[in-house]
């Protein structure tokens, strides 16, 4: 649509009454307000009051709870605070390793590599990984911790390129990889993190 | 803003931070018609629109003291729910932003002008989503939830001008979208 009158914009933003618009454009402003009307009746609750108000009157966890939930908890903040000796436990979170590897090889193609994700979340139930190379799908590469150590891994052949990313946990948390290295802001302000796949030599 | 006799939200805000928990209920029921609107217009979905207003505000309840104009509480809490609405819409992918949690239902006992009704609905919801996040925040809020420029700024952080921008071109859009429509 071509930008219409600025007289059009100026009347509804109340700089010029609406008597200085042309018959034309004060039906657009009539159809705009029909609009309006439409979406400003207001949705049912939905019990948000009764979730707050229980949410508010749970008493606060004791300062040695939330200290041990601190050190249990494997929440975004907690990860990019995790002491030294977590931190040197998580070293082995590797963004990316290309692997020139035979056994994958037939399924490579020149402009592919692979990138193995490597994460600590102890207790977790599941860990994904979402990012611009699967839509932001939760669950389409699911991290695995075969032998219940609280380390989760993946490997996943992956367009080279720069892609960004997120790792879910529990289906839910959504946690900027703490030793991505590198990071980028995205369109809401969120901060996600930045992995390069490099081609796979042939 | 200050609702009729009953006291204004600085006073509610200086209770709930003297102690009195209770009395932030006052401000939920003040403003949770607005702020589920507003979320449910930015989410396209109502299911979507609770949680983001419920955590938008067990978030206001626990930063309650960092506000620092109570009497301007509203906009704060539209910046609040317009973040958990961003963080939503960034976490979902596009394709799963839809209006089909919330359909409008055939009742048998509808009328057929009631029908209608909720159809135009439909196609106005529909239409709004096809604007950019950006631009849909704006209009929302200036013409859905009727906040001025001055509190849009306050609440997104943005320029006036660059608000402005995004409503006119929202306008636009939005106009041209239900042409498209008919």
């Amino acid at each position: 649509m071509n930008p219409m009158d600025p007289k059009f914009h100026q009347a509804l933003d109340g700089e010029i009454g609406m008597d200085a618009l042309s018959p034309e454009l004060r039906r657009e402003a009539e159809r705009l307000d029909a609009v309006v009307a439409m979406l400003a009746a207001a949705p049912a609750a939905q019990g948000v009051a009764a979730r707050v108000m229980a949410a508010v009157a749970r008493p606060a966890p004791s300062r040695p709870r939330r200290m041990w939930r601190w050190l249990v908890t494997p929440h975004s903040l907690v990860l990019r605070m995790r002491p030294a000796w977590s931190l040197a436990l998580a070293a082995g979170i590797l963004l990316l390793a290309v692997l020139p590897s035979p056994q994958i090889g037939p399924a490579l193609g020149a402009e592919e590599g692979i990138a193995q994700f490597v994460a600590r979340f102890p207790g977790a139930r599941s860990v994904a990984v979402v990012g611009s190379f699967n839509d932001w799908r939760p669950g389409s590469i699911p991290l695995e911790d075969r032998d219940h150590d609280g380390v989760w891994r993946a490997a996943v052949v992956l367009p080279a390129g720069t892609h960004e990313y997120m790792l879910v946990v529990d289906g839910e948390r959504w946690v900027a990889d703490p030793l991505a290295g590198r990071y980028v802001e995205d369109d809401f302000g969120r901060e996600n993190s930045v992995l390069i796949v490099q081609p796979v030599m042939h | 803003m200050d609702v009729g006799s009953g006291p204004s939200d600085a006073e509610v805000v200086a209770r709930v931070l003297g102690g009195d928990r209770e009395a932030f209920g006052i401000l939920i029921q003040r403003y949770e018609a607005g702020l589920l609107r507003y979320a449910t217009r930015m989410l396209g979905s109502r299911d979507a629109a609770s949680d983001a207003v419920a955590e938008g505000l067990v978030r206001a309840y626990r930063h309650l003291a960092s506000c620092r104009d109570p009497a301007r509480l509203r906009t704060w809490l539209y910046r609040i729910v317009a973040n958990r609405c961003k963080s939503h819409l960034a976490r979902r992918p596009r394709a799963d932003v839809s209006l089909d949690d919330a359909p409008p239902v055939a009742d048998p006992s509808d009328n057929e002008a009631a029908l209608e009704k909720a159809e135009q609905l439909a196609l106005v919801e529909r239409a709004l989503m096809t604007l950019s996040p950006e631009r849909r925040e704006a209009f929302v809020l200036k013409h859905v939830e009727g906040l001025s420029y001055e509190e849009m700024s306050a609440a997104t952080g943005e320029r006036i001008p660059t608000l402005k921008m995004r409503v006119h071109r929202a306008r636009e859009a939005l106009l041209q979208a239900l042409e498209e429509y008919r």
